[in-house]
């Protein structure tokens, strides 16, 4: 069982962690740069979704987190696609 | 009783040090210079966070088929963390992102026209067309 504490703890790094890759996708200066930062922000989504799974007590967090895992990489490179244009 | 309780501090340790390693990608991410320094950050430091993070929920909610979910999940996290990172420097390099003045060996330097895609976004500019980023 998660302690309230630590989930308090846990939830304040990663919503610094969005903030500060909010700020990299505003003031990036390509395009590549954004999708780096929402690459992060994908990761620090999965461990809120790791620590809201843990508080309700909701069985199937550890599926949510699997499917997570390895379908992001899917969106990582659909960016990595979509910045060439298509081509490889 | 006293087995829960370490049970329990271990997992919370877990989770502490995957938001913590997350964070300091998020700290690389605005301090270094270079989108490959950046993208470097993100999938060593978001891959082991990510990995932590999973150990630690294994760790709080433990069965057996938890722990062999854990352990998919924490290689495909891995390994995917690693190979998008590697595609996304190298499109972000064939679309003329400039390395930092001090990379040295540049091996991709003939794939890459970083003139003409300089010409190509300075004429969209003045036609109107703008991207999302001024350069």
């Amino acid at each position: 069982m998660i302690s309230t504490v630590i989930a308090v703890i846990v939830l304040a790094l990663l919503a610094v962690s969005v903030v500060l890759a909010v700020v990299r996708i505003v003031q990036g200066p390509t395009a590549a740069d954004s999708a780096v930062a929402g690459d992060l922000i994908f990761f620090a989504f999965i461990g809120v979704v790791a620590v809201f799974g843990l508080l309700f007590s909701i069985e199937a967090v550890i599926d949510i987190i699997l499917v997570a895992a390895i379908l992001g990489f899917l969106s990582i490179l659909s960016l990595a696609r979509l910045l060439q244009g298509g081509q490889r | 009783m006293n087995a829960e309780l370490v049970v329990s501090v271990i997992g919370n340790g877990f989770l502490v040090l995957g938001a913590v390693i997350i964070a300091s990608a998020a700290i690389g991410i605005i301090k270094l210079p270079d989108l490959y320094t950046r993208t470097s950050a993100i999938g060593t430091a978001a891959g082991l966070g990510v990995a932590l993070i999973i150990v630690g929920v294994v760790t709080l909610d433990f069965s057996v088929l938890n722990f062999i979910k854990g352990i998919i999940a924490i290689i495909a996290q891995v390994l995917t963390s690693a190979v998008g990172s590697f595609a996304l420097a190298r499109s972000g390099y064939l679309t003329g992102s400039r390395p930092v003045a001090t990379t040295v060996p540049d091996e991709l330097a003939d794939s890459a026209d970083h003139d003409a895609i300089d010409a190509q976004r300075a004429l969209r500019d003045i036609e109107g067309d703008s991207p999302t980023h001024e350069t």
